[in-house]
């Protein structure tokens, strides 16, 4: 076009940073915008963003792992969140927890259900991957024919994992009655305890989740692994149980993430296509492959997502998220975080 | 120590090795010495379990490890060092050698280990706390040495140290690995570099075509006219420093 013109990252965040102001500009000619509102809109948009940001970092886990993206992702998050409902119904409803613990509150029973949301999803995940994508990574996996032969077993996963699913728990929405107590007052916002729950359980595994990778020894081999299986292999390291390892831990997030959302919304067996598409949208905002990067993406969508709902219409909520992607990808195509472009299936 | 017996294998279908043999003794230095294509890293990733050996033997003190799994032979003692670009940039340099050990069970080896690389190294122990992606071409070299030497290996393959590299850092890379060797390692080196390789080594393999072509103590290969002119680049082009 113009010669010598580069598009450089400075006028790449140039351009982001125009977009912003005119974003908050429009926003704040909504015939809504005060104080309070803003600050419930601050607090909503980081609750959903968190959960957004926690599925985004499983996508991305498998992304550096297998060199694939998982599209059976979300049906991890519908069955964690199944899985939550179950144990947390069969302690409370049972009256197990009470025989237990005789003077036990809802949230211990929510706390087991998160637990075993969370490891149940894990042990998920590592079968699937042995059963299922093992001799798909064998072959090759995410540079080769092979890598083609993975993304379509995820969507054939994703339609398995959904009809049956569909069979145990039929297609009606579960309502996830979760016993948290009364809602509480934060800076005048009056919040549910679902929502603090979501952040505290959220902040609580992501900052977990960065110590492992940066701090443990297994942690050290995920993130190896991530980089290069070939020099990985070379040092000593066991590449197909880290594959099964990354594997897990990304599914146990999904699963985890499922039972936070549960008591908020409703379980049903189609919510995990929703949150597979807002994740992906996450983790494109972010940075393809980039673990901070797909907690920021995830915070930067559920913040945008909410304040277009609220401010401008909440008819269109689900699309803003793809809005926001559609206009990272014009302007910045790496993402905040954006790790160089790797060709990957 | 090392003991290849007629090696077939290769990549996908396309045969690259047809029947080398090779030995290499306890605490020497060996290099194998080629053109481009001829088989000579192929070679190396079959003994440390990257492709898979189709056909013949691998020992290794006494075991068979061919088709082993990569892991299994690095615990066995046995540890490929790539060029050097092969490293995990995003990382330290201290955490690149703590990937290098990651066999390794107790923590007190680990630091002993990073100890001993940082003196055969001290250019690493000044860079410790750096990005990998930040270090220079000879210190990438080093940091990948360093890095194969933390797991307490009986014996490292070196795949072309001295590739792209400027001459003086190649002889201070080559003076570390014949201080490698006196330490009590054995040490497989494979080379373009002929000159300097066989200068360093004890005895040397020259392949052509997947196959040993000639052997024999690196003084007489130095002499050697054939050698020279059929594999080596006559008069010295591709020999030079």
């Amino acid at each position: 076009m113009f010669k010598g013109f580069k598009f450089t990252r400075k006028i790449e965040n140039t351009l982001m940073l125009i977009f912003t102001f005119i974003f908050l500009g429009y926003i704040s000619m909504s015939p809504d915008m005060n104080l309070e509102s803003l600050k419930g809109v601050l607090i909503i948009g980081i609750t959903v963003g968190i959960i957004y940001g926690l599925v985004a970092v499983g996508i991305s886990l498998i992304y550096t792992g297998l060199d694939v993206v998982n599209f059976s992702h979300g049906e991890f998050f519908m069955l964690g969140a199944f899985t939550g409902l179950t144990v947390y119904n069969f302690l409370i409803d049972g009256e197990l927890i009470y025989a237990i613990f005789p003077d036990a509150y809802g949230w211990v029973g929510y706390v087991i259900g998160l637990f075993f949301a969370f490891v149940i999803m894990g042990l998920f995940g590592v079968l699937i991957e042995r059963v299922f994508l093992r001799p798909l990574t064998k072959k090759g996996g995410g540079y080769t024919v092979a890598g083609m032969g993975i993304i379509i077993c995820g969507f054939g996963l994703s339609v398995v994992l959904l009809n049956l699913a569909y069979i145990i728990w039929n297609p009606t929405a579960h309502p996830f009655h979760a016993d948290l107590g009364l809602p509480i007052n934060i800076g005048g916002v009056t919040l549910p305890m679902t929502y603090l729950w979501m952040l505290v359980t959220g902040f609580t595994v992501a900052g977990a989740l960065y110590f492992f990778l940066n701090k443990t020894k297994m942690g050290l081999g995920v993130r190896a692994v991530a980089h290069s299986k070939v020099i990985s292999n070379l040092v000593g390291i066991n590449v197909p149980l880290y594959i099964s390892i990354i594997f897990g831990i990304a599914c146990a997030l999904a699963g985890l993430a499922g039972t936070l959302v549960g008591p908020t919304y409703q379980v049903v067996v189609y919510m995990g296509y929703i949150i597979l598409l807002k994740a992906f949208a996450s983790a494109v905002v972010g940075g393809f492959g980039s673990l901070p990067g797909a907690i920021v993406g995830g915070f930067t969508v559920g913040l945008f997502e909410t304040s277009c709902a609220f401010f401008i219409s909440g008819s269109h909520k689900d699309a803003y998220a793809f809005l926001l992607m559609i206009v990272v990808l014009l302007i910045k195509p790496t993402g905040f975080f954006g790790v160089q472009v790797k060709m990957k299936a | 120590m090392l003991k290849i017996k007629s090696l077939v294998s290769g990549y996908g279908s396309v045969q690259i090795l047809n029947g080398a043999n090779m030995k290499v003794d306890n605490q020497s230095i060996v290099a194998l010495l080629g053109g481009n294509g001829t088989g000579k890293s192929t070679i190396l990733k079959a003994c440390s379990g990257i492709i898979r050996t189709w056909k013949g033997s691998i020992n290794f003190n006494g075991e068979d490890i061919q088709n082993l799994p990569p892991h299994n032979i690095v615990e066995k003692g046995l540890v490929q060092v790539t060029q050097g670009k092969d490293v995990f940039p995003a990382m330290t340099v201290l955490e690149n050698l703590r990937l290098g050990g990651f066999t390794l069970k107790s923590k007190q080896t680990l630091n002993d280990n990073i100890e001993k690389v940082f003196n055969y190294f001290p250019r690493l122990n000044e860079r410790k706390s750096q990005l990998a992606a930040t270090l220079s071409g000879g210190e990438l070299q080093m940091l990948c040495i360093g890095r194969g030497l933390m797991s307490n290996p009986k014996m490292i393959m070196l795949d072309e140290p001295s590739a792209a590299l400027a001459p003086q850092i190649v002889l201070d890379i080559f003076k570390n690995i014949n201080k490698i060797r006196k330490d009590g390692l054995t040490v497989l080196v494979v080379e373009q570099n002929v000159r300097m390789a066989l200068l360093l080594a004890d005895y040397g393999y020259v392949i052509k075509d997947g196959v040993i072509n000639v052997e024999g103590e690196s003084k007489k290969l130095m002499y050697d006219e054939s050698v020279k002119d059929s594999y080596l680049g006559g008069g010295g082009t591709t020999a030079n420093v």
